[in-house]
Parts: C-alpha cells; sequence; structure tokens
C-alpha cells in the first residue's frame, strides 16, 4: 500500500443536511435499508452546548480492518491508495464482518442477503473525480484525503470524536476538525 | 446486544457433541478395547449430528448455495479454518465408519486422528468469536466453553449409547468426566462474569446476563440439577438407570443450548454511541 486515502470530517461546518447520504444513495441506488454512509448527531453527554453538533461516516476504509480479516470468502481487498473495497458478487451473506466492525459500516442488505458497504467511489477517483458524498457537501464539511502524518499534525485535526469507538481497533482512515466548545455570551 | 442465532446455536452445540463422542470413544480405547458395537453406535451417532451441525450452519447463510466459498481465506479468516477442519473431521470419520463395518485397520490413530481435527474445529468454531469488537469474546472464554461443551455432552451421550456395552469403570469415569466439566463451567464463568466487567460492554453482557431469567434457568437445569444427580448417583452406583441418565443429558442438553443462545444474544460491542 503506497498511501492511505480517507475522509476528513469538519463538524464545524456540517449542518446535518444528510446531503452526503442521498448523494451515495444517488450514486448507486441503493435500496432503502441500507445506510452506506450515515449522518450522527453528538450526543448531549458528549457535547454539553446548546447547539446540534453532526458528523458523517461511512466505511472508514480502515489500515486495520477487521472486516477484512474475518470474511471467509475474501470478498474485501485493500487497494493500493488505502480503499477497502467490498466485492458483492463474492459475499455469502455470513454477517461476520458486521459482528467484527465497530463502525457498523458494513450493512446487511435483507433483500439480497448480501452485506454492501461504502468503497469510497472508487471508480470516480481513478477517473479523478470526488466521491459522490464529498462532492454533494454544499458546506464542504467532507473533503476526500491522504491520511498521513502531516495531516494529523495539523491543528485541530483530531483522529476521533467523543462516542465513537476507539482508533486502535482497526486504525480508521478519517480525521475529524472540531466540534469547538463554543462560549456562551449572556446579555446580562 | 445481539440476536438469537438459532442455525449457528444448532451447528455449534450438535457438533460439539458428536466431537465430544469422538473423543470420549478414544478416551475408553486407551483404556480398555473399545467393544464393537459400541464403537459403531457412537460413530454412527457421532456422524449424524455432524451431518445435522453442517446443515444447520448453512441457514445462517444469505447464499448457502455458495457456502462452498467460504473455505478460500484460510491465511486470516476463522472462520476459513473452521470449515477446512470440520471437512477433515468428516472425512476422518467416513474412515471411522468403514472402519466400524471392516474392524481391520487402525482404530486407535484414526480416532486420535479424528478427534484432534475435531478439537481443532471446535477451536477454530471459537475464535471466530474472539473479536477486539466484542469485549465480552475478546479472550480465551468462547474456546473453554466451546470445548467444555464437548467434553461434557460428550461424555453423557456416551454413557447412553454404551448402556450395558460399559464396563462399570468406564461408565463411571465418563461420568465423573461430565460432573468435573460441570465443576470447570461453572468456575470459568464465575472467573468469565468477573473478568469482563472492567470496561462497559463487558459490564452491560454480566448484567443482561445477571437479569436475565433464562440465564438462572439455564445455571439451575445446566448447572446445579445435573451437579446434584451426578454427585448422589456416583455414590451410590444404582441410583443410576437408563432414565435418571437420560434426565441427566436432557437437563444439561438444554442447559447448553440455553447457554449458546445466551452466548450470541449477551454480546454487546463497542459502537457509535450518537443519536441517528
Amino acid at each position: 500500500m503506497t498511501k492511505q486515502l480517507g475522509f476528513l470530517h469538519n463538524s464545524e461546518k456540517c449542518v446535518g443536511c444528510q446531503g452526503c447520504e442521498m448523494a451515495c444513495k444517488n450514486e448507486y441506488q441503493t435500496d432503502a435499508a441500507p445506510r452506506w454512509r450515515q449522518v450522527f448527531q453528538l450526543r448531549e453527554e458528549d457535547y454539553s452546548l446548546p447547539t446540534r453538533m453532526f458528523f458523517s461516516m461511512a466505511c472508514n476504509h480502515c489500515a486495520n480492518p477487521e472486516c477484512l480479516r474475518v470474511c471467509p470468502v475474501k470478498a474485501y481487498t485493500k487497494r493500493e491508495d488505502g480503499i477497502v473495497v467490498h466485492d458483492h458478487d463474492r459475499c455469502i451473506g455470513c454477517r461476520l464482518c458486521l459482528m467484527a466492525c465497530p463502525y457498523d459500516r458494513p450493512q446487511f442488505n435483507p433483500a439480497q442477503k448480501k452485506v454492501e458497504k461504502c468503497n469510497l467511489c472508487y471508480q470516480r477517483i481513478d477517473k479523478g473525480e470526488k466521491p459522490a458524498c464529498v462532492a454533494a457537501c454544499i458546506p464542504e464539511a467532507l473533503q476526500l484525503v491522504e491520511i498521513n502524518e502531516a495531516l494529523d499534525q495539523r491543528m485541530g485535526v483530531l483522529k476521533t470524536l467523543p462516542g465513537l469507538p476507539s482508533p486502535d481497533i482497526t486504525q480508521p482512515a478519517i480525521r475529524f476538525i472540531g466540534p469547538k466548545q463554543g462560549k456562551q455570551i449572556r446579555r446580562d | 446486544m445481539g440476536t438469537w442465532e438459532w442455525p449457528l446455536i444448532v451447528f455449534t452445540v450438535l457438533s460439539q457433541i458428536s466431537i465430544g463422542i469422538i473423543v470420549g470413544l478414544l478416551g475408553l480405547d486407551c483404556r480398555n478395547q473399545l467393544k464393537e458395537k459400541l464403537f459403531k453406535q457412537g460413530v454412527v451417532v457421532s456422524g449424524i449430528l455432524l451431518m445435522i451441525a453442517l446443515l444447520a450452519s448453512l441457514f445462517h447463510l444469505g447464499h448457502p448455495e455458495a457456502a462452498y466459498r467460504a473455505i478460500t481465506h484460510l491465511g486470516s479468516s476463522w472462520l476459513s479454518r473452521e470449515i477446512l477442519f470440520f471437512i477433515l473431521t468428516f472425512v476422518g470419520w467416513l474412515y471411522l465408519l468403514w472402519l466400524s463395518f471392516h474392524p481391520a485397520g487402525k482404530l486407535r490413530s484414526s480416532l486420535l486422528i479424528t478427534s484432534v481435527l475435531g478439537l481443532l474445529g471446535i477451536i477454530s468454531s471459537a475464535m471466530i468469536y474472539v473479536l477486539p469488537r466484542v469485549p465480552a469474546w475478546n479472550n480465551v472464554a468462547p474456546v473453554f466453553f466451546f470445548i467444555l461443551t464437548a467434553g461434557l455432552l460428550g461424555a453423557l451421550a456416551l454413557v447412553i449409547l454404551g448402556g450395558k456395552e460399559l464396563q462399570p469403570e468406564q461408565k463411571k469415569s465418563l461420568l465423573n468426566w461430565a460432573l468435573g466439566c460441570i465443576i470447570v463451567s461453572i468456575f470459568m464463568f464465575v472467573l468469565y462474569a468477573s473478568t469482563i466487567k472492567v470496561n462497559a460492554q463487558g459490564a452491560a453482557t454480566v448484567q443482561f446476563l445477571l437479569s436475565s431469567p433464562l440465564f438462572w434457568l439455564r445455571a439451575g437445569l445446566g448447572w446445579l440439577a445435573p451437579l446434584i444427580l451426578l454427585l448422589i448417583g456416583l455414590k451410590s452406583q444404582k441410583v443410576f438407570t437408563a432414565s435418571t441418565l437420560y434426565l441427566v443429558f436432557a437437563l444439561v442438553g438444554v442447559g447448553e443450548i440455553l447457554g449458546r443462545a445466551l452466548f450470541y444474544v449477551s454480546a454487546v460491542g463497542i459502537h457509535i454511541s450518537a443519536l441517528f
């Protein structure tokens, strides 16, 4: 593997519009139930100010993907650019990857009785285009980035957010910016 | 919380009884030469259980017709390894079946090889669940639980199958073995519950188990009642009528099935805790 592509999500910019989810569904015409990408709202216990904060998550194309390790049919492969690709045709629907992924990102399609997930729009990336979710994000909260030390050393870039599983398990290729704790100014 | 994985419950429990019987036959043969009738009965029942187990496992898959592909990732997938070992165990069983009708070959070494393959299959089954995502499973407990099921139900099944073919000391050693497995199971569970409590997901698993009436039913039927019956029976051999043995087997069987169901249902995985 020569590099690791991944996502950078900025919770300060994200308005929770779910445009990324819709763009993904539109691109792949997926069934209603599986949500390859999903927008979450941080819980009040984790972010205690009276504003809503969101983050958007699809497959994290982990450096140490548990789905790939446990899959008995080699349905998962990791490309040179770090993208973890799921081969829908090879899947036999054993759902072991669902048990193994701490982010619940492989999704079981009950109609097709197979697992499916985000393949980071590798066919678009190979043509030099952005993934559908990134291209559709109006506030530009979601970006495609190369996960490396330079990114991790940038001011404000976080490896995880409150409420997320420890990144030590699978080393997910996602980074976050914010949310910043705002300052409350009262008139009195 | 996990789900009721009935195909997996049937597959794991039945395959473990099947392999337990083969291991038990080996143990008996090492002490005194096995009687032909007992060997044949044990092998036939073990094979029937193994076949039902393998068939049941297919119902867990979304696409059972493509199950053959599940053997293609031996490098890192314990599920692939499990299937390989069970196929090899089945091949070993076929040879044992042939031997049971043509008693000329090397019986003990065939039993030994089939037992080792079967035990490797059981260990692989357990290792599937050793996942960093599920702290309650991410330890040696699944391996112990699965092997104990094989030892316990395999020994009891052999006592029932053996009937009058078994000498009193063979019967006693099998029942002692079953008693030992129950005691170790109880000890293992206490150790398991006290060690997995250290993190939130493990504590949730323990809380779920201890507040579930099914767990107490499992403990009462599968551990306590057979423990008392075996302790009483082993003191005076006369108590062990055929019906008592069937009762002990049924109690332990129900206990192990409930225990396995709870194994799947009580598993709490690490997950995103945010609003959807």
